[in-house]
């Protein structure tokens, strides 16, 4: 079930994310997010420049990418979970790719009433490449 | 010929500039990146929270600029251009989340920029630190990005 509210107790360390699929990645969405976040760089919108750049062409601002990923956390743990989002950006995403972001809890802590988990986090495009890897934080809340 | 990084630039502090959170750009920012989550685009589900309102998606903050400064300024300062650069790394800590109609603060700074030589060549990385506090001058956010620029 889809916002499902997790609890701290319930999660176990190696514990993995549900897969969240987005894409295939359209031009349209570039331009929607380059007006969504000011984000205006012509490297994602415009062919030419992205060639001329020696980019081989379009391809997607890693920032959506990292949006994709901070989804499929707050899926899964619920909005205004997460507390810590660090990722690298490995490789490009080009148009028509089709990016799926995973996730494994790799840790488990508890300070008084804050319960936090850790996560391993990543992308990968339809050829198994990763184009995002990270580690993430959320605090959750616990039974009772 | 490659370029070189002007390392002068460590440490320069950017004018602190001011941010208004408007309920049309989180919902606009969510739409943009396909979620759905009625917390952040569902005023009633909003209300009905533990937040009182809507709230931004953990990478919202990226979308805080200032708008009177020239973004071109710091790469022309860094001796490069837009054609050169790529977003390398990022960091969100968030401490709360950012809601509506909130005036918040942001304080940029260049911490950082290093060199190092990888599979297409020799690239500076140029890291930013930004620092959002809200009207208590408490911490919501701080963001660390890591801009590489092909040399």
């Amino acid at each position: 079930m889809k916002y499902a509210k997790v609890y701290a107790d319930d999660v176990n360390v190696g514990d993995e994310l549900p897969p969240l699929v987005k894409g295939p990645i359209q031009q349209i969405q570039l331009t929607r997010y380059a007006g969504a976040s000011g984000d205006f760089n012509p490297i994602h919108q415009d062919d030419e420049f992205a060639k001329s750049a020696g980019m081989g062409g379009v391809f997607a601002h890693g920032m959506l990418s990292m949006g994709f990923v901070a989804q499929a956390l707050t899926d899964w743990a619920g909005a205004g979970r997460v507390t810590k989002l660090g990722v690298r950006f490995a490789a490009l995403v080009r148009l028509k790719d089709v990016v799926t972001c995973r996730g494994r809890v790799v840790g488990k802590s508890s300070k008084d009433d804050r319960h936090l988990v850790e996560l391993d986090v990543w992308a990968e495009n339809q050829r198994g490449e990763r184009i995002v890897t990270g580690r993430a934080t959320v605090a959750l809340p616990a039974r009772g | 010929m490659p370029i070189q990084i002007n390392r002068g630039v460590i440490g320069k502090e950017f004018p602190p500039y001011a941010v208004t959170v408007e309920r049309g750009k989180i919902k606009e920012f969510a739409r943009a990146i396909g979620d759905p989550n009625p917390f952040y685009l569902d005023d009633r589900v909003g209300a009905a929270s533990e937040w009182g309102d809507i709230i931004a998606p953990p990478t919202f903050p990226i979308t805080f600029r200032d708008e009177s400064a020239d973004t071109n300024a710091l790469l022309r300062e860094l001796g490069t251009d837009i054609s050169r650069v790529l977003h390398g790394e990022q960091e969100f800590e968030l401490h709360r989340p950012l809601r509506p109609g909130r005036t918040y603060l942001c304080r940029a700074r260049v911490s950082d920029i290093y060199e190092k030589t990888g599979k297409s060549g020799p690239m500076a990385f140029v890291v930013r630190e930004t620092t959002v506090t809200d009207s208590d001058n408490e911490i919501v956010a701080v963001m660390r990005g890591v801009t590489v620029v092909r040399l």
